[in-house]
């Protein structure tokens, strides 16, 4: 048996459960940067070489099937957290595993195992080949490794950072919120940051390596006033390396989570029922991750059960609409190198012009449609095989002014920030949460509204995007995930200005009537 | 008790106390599982792997850190305490941090609560394959000509836990469940394609229900969201349908937690004793239900289970504290969540329930939506049917319900007789007068 060397797993693993923590004796002694190069840490720590996964790949294809890849996998995630002025707790979280798959047709066998052993992988590799009983199928001869583009520029020093380096950061966002408004009674803030390396290993020749770093500075308030209490919630991050979380980020986060509170104790309920609803740019970017990033994934279409599965090639919006799936985009939080099946990060035009063009594709509906993967095949983490899913998602801006989209919407609601989306992909039916918004009467954003569900149908409001101001921006934030059966992973959007001319807002009071 | 997992938590604690931590609690888990899944009459997954891991709680004086490692092996294992009990001396001091006190441990009940299947081992490759290709048969066979797709599936998995503190507590629970059911698609008007599902499970094999019932349940179900359109905006009454009832609930339970109530994030933190709801809603938590999917004998703290009414009568009388927060509150702990959280049942039907009302909405899902636990105020999107002289007649998409908790429970006018049996939540259908559905 081929034994891994797990004396040097120990240590990673040490220091990734501590990695918050490391004192300046301790960073000497763990994940050095030498280590964190994007090629042959697998081979270096665990003795994972291309022998031994072409020897998986053989296996997972023993009894036949169109093709096999295998996924290695080394997470370590920390989390520090603040709660009544003190940073007071601390977790920490280890994934080690590889995940093997074998594909015929539209069929995955796949078996995961968190033991790098030799005799472990062959039975996880047998668990995906039990998919089929035919003649073996042939793998590449060499596993050639895949050049990819760099769309996070790491800096390996941050794993080596002591828990000093972080701690103040937290700290100061409880001081500087307090200082901000007496208003505030409660603050919780935290600081949470992730690396994941990954190694895939196709049977038909791609080696892929990856390290994907993840992190995000988060801060939440409850304020009191008179007899009512508001909360507010905000984060900064994304693939960023620690010069990003500077003293003015702080400030930033701080303002943004305070200011968002004591804008609450102003805030009402809108009517009920349809009216025209304004966009603000950034977050509520989540309308086209609901409304038509679900329905565009591949394996929806390819099964005939998505709303989008006849449309390719129609007009869906107006010519002005041009929307992106794009693993490119730097930093992001749902940008990658490499995709989970050894495809490169790519940018994929879902709508052009108006006219719906592409779905995401992982390897599997790529081959149903007789086209090229685009780097689309994503998964949570070794123990889940990929699906199509997107990364970040964003229209192109428009050539209106965002004044003008307001003021063209006359009476109805300003979405400023939103959560909790869902649809139903064969409806096309969908609702997200707007936690901070305000009235439009007149033309003119009024008092500020809260907690209320929009409910809407996707195609329907491609249709009914009126206007788009010339203000695209991207999420600023690094926390939450898109989860799609049972798996989890960090997706981004991006949004100008928009004007859909009715979705359905979910108010507590009739047309008519403001509480 | 796993012997193997009980050495290893054990030498895990002394080896943290060792090298310097005041107290620690070491938590073992494994779990084996098996995944089939069914679409167009052939297998579209098969998946099967064992998964385990150790979590480690580390007490320094106050100072606190918890670490998951995959790594069990003893050698692996010595490094990584050690480096954990060194790194936790950077966290600061929190007077309210530490291990239950042990008293709190005594008093557990002494019950078999038949969790575990011990026939889940013998269960065969082709059983499963069977109980799939049956459930796939029936659900295209009732869906009919509509039928676009139908994805059957069966999940089960034996799992198994083994706590120790440094203070004396030893708990271990081992578990089995079997899980089955079908996600069927159909053609409607236009390119609506609705979906809908029906999934059923039980502790023990033998305990499922029919396979035929969850088949033909799955295209039922998904038939009657054909031609799904949105009504106009109007207050009426509703029935949320039994399954639908956690999603509305768990804003409600929000309120009662000990850390949101300690951080001021709760609606309810003024209300123990009070009357904030109908005197229809009641709250019962019974841990100690046979083969219950909530039922335990010791919750997260270690603190031994006990039944208990949360809500009696619409009077708040029981918030939901764990034994950090009950430091931090200065009271007594409770509990820090639910076990089998039961809603006691009517005596009617969904379908007398709609009768009687004659017109108003059955919702039977939600989708999106959230829920204010500061404030109690709640948004979410209604999936489910119209109905008139006490029938369904139409179904309603892109619809919308919002409300206060406070406000909400208040017009619970009846409780319907039929308890979700699939999960811990163990909800009736419910009807609330009153309600503003907006839409159109």
């Amino acid at each position: 048996m081929n034994k891994i060397d797990r004396r040097k797993f120990l240590k990673n693993s040490a220091s990734a459960a501590g990695m918050l923590f490391l004192t300046p004796y301790l960073s000497g002694s763990m994940l050095s940067s030498s280590k964190l190069t994007q090629t042959g840490y697998f081979e270096s720590e665990f003795g994972i070489d291309d022998m031994m996964c072409q020897m998986l790949l053989e296996k997972a294809l023993s009894k036949g099937g169109d093709f096999a890849d295998v996924y290695f996998e080394h997470s370590l995630e920390n989390w520090l957290n603040l709660e009544d002025g003190k940073v007071s707790r601390s977790y920490g979280n280890v994934l080690l595993g590889v995940g093997i798959r074998t594909v015929k047709g539209d069929q995955v066998g796949y078996g995961f195992t968190q033991e790098l052993t030799k005799e472990s992988m062959l039975s996880a590799a047998a668990t995906a080949a039990s998919l089929v009983n035919e003649s073996a199928r042939p793998v590449a001869k060499n596993l050639n490794s895949l050049k990819t583009e760099n769309y996070y520029p790491f800096d390996p020093s941050m794993i080596d950072l002591p828990l000093q380096s972080k701690l103040p950061l937290v700290k100061a966002i409880n001081e500087k919120c307090f200082a901000l408004s007496n208003l505030i009674v409660k603050v919780n803030a935290g600081f949470h940051d992730s690396i994941k390396r990954i190694l895939v290993a196709t049977s038909d020749g791609v080696k892929a390596e990856d390290i994907l770093p993840r992190n995000y500075l988060y801060a939440s308030t409850v304020g009191e006033k008179e007899d009512r209490t508001e909360q507010s919630w905000y984060n900064f991050g994304g693939r960023r390396d620690f010069s990003f979380y500077t003293d003015e980020l702080v400030t930033k986060l701080s303002e943004e989570v305070v200011g968002r509170t004591e804008k609450l104790f102003e805030a009402i309920q809108p009517p009920a029922g349809e009216m025209p609803v304004v966009l603000g740019p950034g977050v509520t970017g989540i309308l086209l991750h609901e409304a038509i990033g679900h329905g565009m994934e591949a394996d929806f279409n390819r099964k005939n059960i998505s709303t989008y599965s006849t449309m390719i090639g129609e007009k869906v919006a107006e010519p002005f609409v041009t929307i992106i799936d794009d693993g490119t985009n730097t930093s992001q939080m749902g940008s990658i190198n490499v995709d989970d099946e050894g495809t490169p990060g790519k940018k994929t035009i879902l709508v052009e012009n108006g006219i719906l063009t592409s779905y995401l594709h992982d390897k599997i509906s790529a081959k149903h449609y007789n086209v090229k993967p685009t780097g689309n095949g994503r998964r949570q983490n070794f123990e889940h095989y990929p699906m199509p899913r997107m990364r970040n998602t964003y229209m192109l801006g428009g050539n209106e002014t965002p004044e003008d989209v307001i003021k063209a919407a006359k009476k109805g609601i300003y979405i400023e920030d939103v959560s909790n989306g869902q649809v139903k992909i064969g409806e096309g039916d969908f609702a997200f949460y707007v936690s901070q918004g305000r009235m439009i009467e007149d033309g003119k954003l009024t008092a500020p509204i809260k907690d209320v569900n929009i409910m809407g149908n996707g195609p329907k409001m491609l249709e009914n995007i009126i206007m788009a101001a010339n203000d695209l921006k991207m999420h600023e934030g690094g926390a939450g995930s898109c989860g799609k059966n049972g798996q989890g992973v960090p997706v981004s959007f991006g949004l100008p200005t928009c004007l859909v001319k009715s979705m359905t807002v979910g108010g507590t009071q009739q047309k008519g009537g403001v509480s | 008790m796993n012997k193997e997992m009980y050495k290893l938590c054990k030498w895990a604690i002394d080896t943290a106390l060792k090298n310097g931590a005041t107290d620690c609690r070491a938590r073992m888990s494994k779990r084996r599982f098996v995944e089939i899944r069914y679409r167009d009459k052939k297998p579209e997954i098969v998946k099967e792997a064992t998964t385990r891991g150790l979590n480690l709680n580390i007490y320094i004086n106050g100072k606190f850190s918890s670490q998951n490692t995959p790594d069990i092996r003893q050698t692996a294992l010595e490094d990584f305490i050690k480096k954990a009990v060194e790194n936790t001396h950077f966290i600061e001091e929190d007077p309210y941090r530490s291990l239950p006190d042990p008293k709190y441990y005594e008093g557990r009940a002494d019950m078999d609560l038949q969790l575990s299947d011990p026939k889940h081992g013998d269960l065969t490759a082709k059983q499963r394959h069977d109980v799939v290709k049956t459930i796939e048969e029936v659900s295209l066979d009732k869906a009919g000509e509509k039928v676009i797709s139908v994805e059957a599936g069966m999940n089960d998995s034996e799992w198994e836990e083994v706590i120790l503190t440094s203070n004396g507590f030893e708990g271990t629970k081992k578990t089995t469940d079997h899980w089955a059911g079908a996600s069927v698609t159909i053609a409607d008007e236009g390119d609506r394609k609705p979906n809908g599902y029906f999934w059923a499970g039980a502790r023990s094999f033998e305990d499922m229900p029919s396979l035929t019932a969850i088949g033909e349940q799955a295209a039922l179900r998904t038939l009657d969201l054909l031609g799904g359109k949105k009504l106009k905006t109007e207050s009426l009454p509703i029935i949320i349908e039994n399954r639908a009832v956690g999603n509305v609930l768990w804003g409600f339970l929000s309120g009662l937690y000990g850390g949101n109530i300690q951080q001021k994030r709760s609606f309810l933190a003024d209300k123990k004793g009070k009357t904030i709801a109908s005197k229809l809603f009641t709250i019962k938590d019974d841990p100690f239900i046979k083969k219950g999917f909530g039922s335990r004998l010791y919750d997260g703290d270690g603190f031994p289970a006990k039944k208990r009414t949360i809500v009696n009568e619409g009077k708040l009388e029981e918030f939901l504290i764990d034994w950090y927060y009950s430091r931090k509150l200065e009271c007594e702990p409770t509990a820090g969540g639910t076990s089998n959280l039961i809603i006691p049942p009517g005596s009617k039907s969904a379908d007398m329930l709609m009768k009687e009302l004659n017109r108003g909405i059955l919702i039977t899902g939600f989708i999106g939506g959230n829920s204010n636990s500061a404030t109690g105020d709640f948004s979410i999107g209604i999936i489910g049917k119209l109905f008139e002289d006490g029938l369904p007649v139409q179904s309603v998409a892109e619809m919308n319900i919002a409300d206060n908790h406070l406000n909400f429970w208040n017009k619970l006018s009846a409780i319907g007789n039929d308890p979700w049996k699939y999960g811990s939540w163990l909800t009736p259908s419910l009807v609330f007068d009153d309600i503003l559905v907006s839409g159109i």
